[in-house]
């Protein structure tokens, strides 16, 4: 008995691994999924029985009647992320984001639990339902078959921020200098993208990653990095800030929009919030919340 | 946002990481014995069961383990998680690896222990776990102090590894408001605190050491 526990630590931490370590996308996530129940088959084949017995009942309550008895709602996000998701000067936590969130919550009487997580995490937290979405400006492009998505709500552009006096003026300038970038953030996923800007990634000295943005400022700030790819929202926030010194450059890496991800087949919570966004949009929710954190410009959802 | 109100706000967070730091203490001291006890012995299935999960634990990183203790009944099971669930699942990952080492280090002091004393006391008269808990117990305490100590700080300071299960304690809330504020004071504050924590640690500990070396 102890040994099998033994084992089934050996397993569970192999698997850890590969879903710690690998990219975000669901193929990662199925495969790990695919080899823990091989383990569980091999070891324990009672508690397969039981889980599948639970798995079933779950299944049938929520064919039954999905979202009606729902009275908490649990938005996952990182709260290193301003402003979007942040601690704000009274330690709580709030942003663009969390108050759309609050808002949609108070629509349908839910009680909005902010769980902030470890980024790396996030699939990890989504799929074993700690957290019933990730709510935090959540990149769609390139991640459309990983999650179950609302509309988006937020359009956004992938932006290099370089020190003012760096003489760094187009993206090819780029060419052998550090570059920063937020690991598993969509700035990375893009500059790693062959139909992208994998090419443009290829000319730079190094491509640093960083587990947040403030160590990567500081870096720039300190001449260790010569640029850093970021979210334009989040660029904006982060030069407001800190003051002068820095600048966006024209050139973008690309554009793409923010949504909210659900677990994916989650369908009938996402219907729910994506109807309330609209309701939100047409009564001028949203463009006060935006205009509260400065993103007029960004918001798409109309 | 001033000094104050950076110190408020951390403070919520030295409450967990304090929180952290005794309950795993508590429970790991205690467990690391059962274990030490089971890796020392005379059944060879036993001990290489307890070797193995001494040489798991200490193998692989503890933010690992957190993990997977934490995703794992999901991942292995199908079990939804609960918001309750991280605070002891930061409990138990930190338990299970302290205890390992611990374990090794009861296991020094018990060898340490001449034969002799284990003869004198059978002929004394004295029961196996007479033996043990009055004339071998105490003795282990008194030599395996400062390595304990080690194992303590090191504790203090891996509280910060909480962070991988996004549990608010300090050295994760402190890297929030760095975030939010565009400042490297909250660090500061950190790197404090957890230096506070470890001179308490330290002194209590030589206070315990002086007080067990009564015979000298």
């Amino acid at each position: 008995m102890k040994k099998t526990v033994a084992m089934l630590l050996c397993g569970a931490m192999t698997m850890a691994l590969l879903v710690g370590c690998g990219s975000s996308s669901a193929e990662t996530t199925q495969t790990a999924a695919e080899q823990t129940e091989e383990t569980t088959e091999a070891t324990e084949e009672t508690t397969e029985e039981t889980t599948e017995a639970t798995t079933e009942e779950t299944e049938a309550a929520e064919e039954a009647n999905p979202e009606a008895d729902r009275t908490t709602f649990v938005v996952g996000f990182d709260a290193e992320y301003p402003p979007y998701g942040y601690m704000d000067d009274n330690g709580e936590y709030t942003g663009f984001d969390l108050e759309l969130a609050q808002a949609v919550c108070d629509m349908e009487g839910w009680e909005l639990t902010k769980t902030p997580i470890d980024w790396d995490s996030k699939d990890m937290e989504l799929n074993s339902g700690s957290i019933d979405c990730i709510w935090n400006g959540f990149t769609i492009n390139g991640r459309e078959d990983d999650y179950t998505w609302s509309d988006p709500y937020c359009d956004n552009s992938q932006v290099i921020v370089v020190a003012e006096d760096s003489g760094i003026n187009t993206l090819a300038d780029l060419a052998g200098k550090n570059v920063g970038v937020q690991t598993a953030s969509a700035a990375l996923s893009v500059l790693s993208d062959e139909e992208q800007q994998k090419a443009l990634a290829d000319t730079f000295g190094s491509l640093q990653q960083f587990s947040d943005y403030n160590s990567a400022f500081s870096e720039l700030l300190a001449g260790s990095l010569d640029a850093i790819a970021i979210d334009i929202g989040v660029a904006n926030y982060q030069i407001s800030s800190r003051g002068e010194g820095y600048v966006i450059l024209s050139e973008t890496l690309n554009s793409e929009q923010y949504g909210v991800g659900f677990k994916l087949g989650n369908e009938s919570l996402r219907d729910i919030v994506n109807a309330d966004l609209k309701k939100l949009a047409e009564d001028g929710t949203v463009a006060e919340l935006a205009e509260k954190y400065d993103i007029s410009d960004l918001i798409c959802l109309k | 946002m001033d000094f104050v109100t950076i110190l408020q706000q951390l403070s919520s967070g030295m409450i967990k990481t304090v929180g952290i730091f005794f309950w795993t203490l508590a429970l790991s001291l205690p467990f690391g014995l059962v274990i030490a006890f089971g890796r020392m012995s005379k059944n060879k299935l036993v001990s290489s069961i307890f070797k193995f999960y001494i040489s798991v634990m200490r193998g692989t990183p503890l933010m690992l383990q957190l993990l997977v203790v934490y995703f794992g009944p999901y991942y292995l099971f199908g079990i939804k998680l609960s918001q309750g669930y991280r605070f002891i699942a930061i409990i138990i990952g930190f338990v299970l690896n302290y205890a390992a080492y611990y374990a090794e280090i009861y296991r020094s002091g018990i060898e340490s222990m001449p034969v002799g004393q284990y003869e004198a006391a059978t002929q004394l008269g004295y029961s196996k776990s007479q033996t043990f808990f009055k004339i071998i117990l105490p003795q282990v305490i008194k030599r395996i102090l400062p390595a304990i100590t080690n194992e303590v700080i090191t504790l203090v300071k891996d509280t910060s590894l909480a962070f991988s299960l996004a549990y608010m304690e300090m050295f994760t809330i402190a890297k929030q408001i760095a975030a939010a504020q565009t400042t490297m004071i909250p660090f500061v504050v950190a790197a404090v605190f957890y230096y506070i924590f470890n001179l308490i640690v330290a002194f209590t500990m030589e206070r315990i050491e002086k007080k067990m070396s009564y015979y000298r």
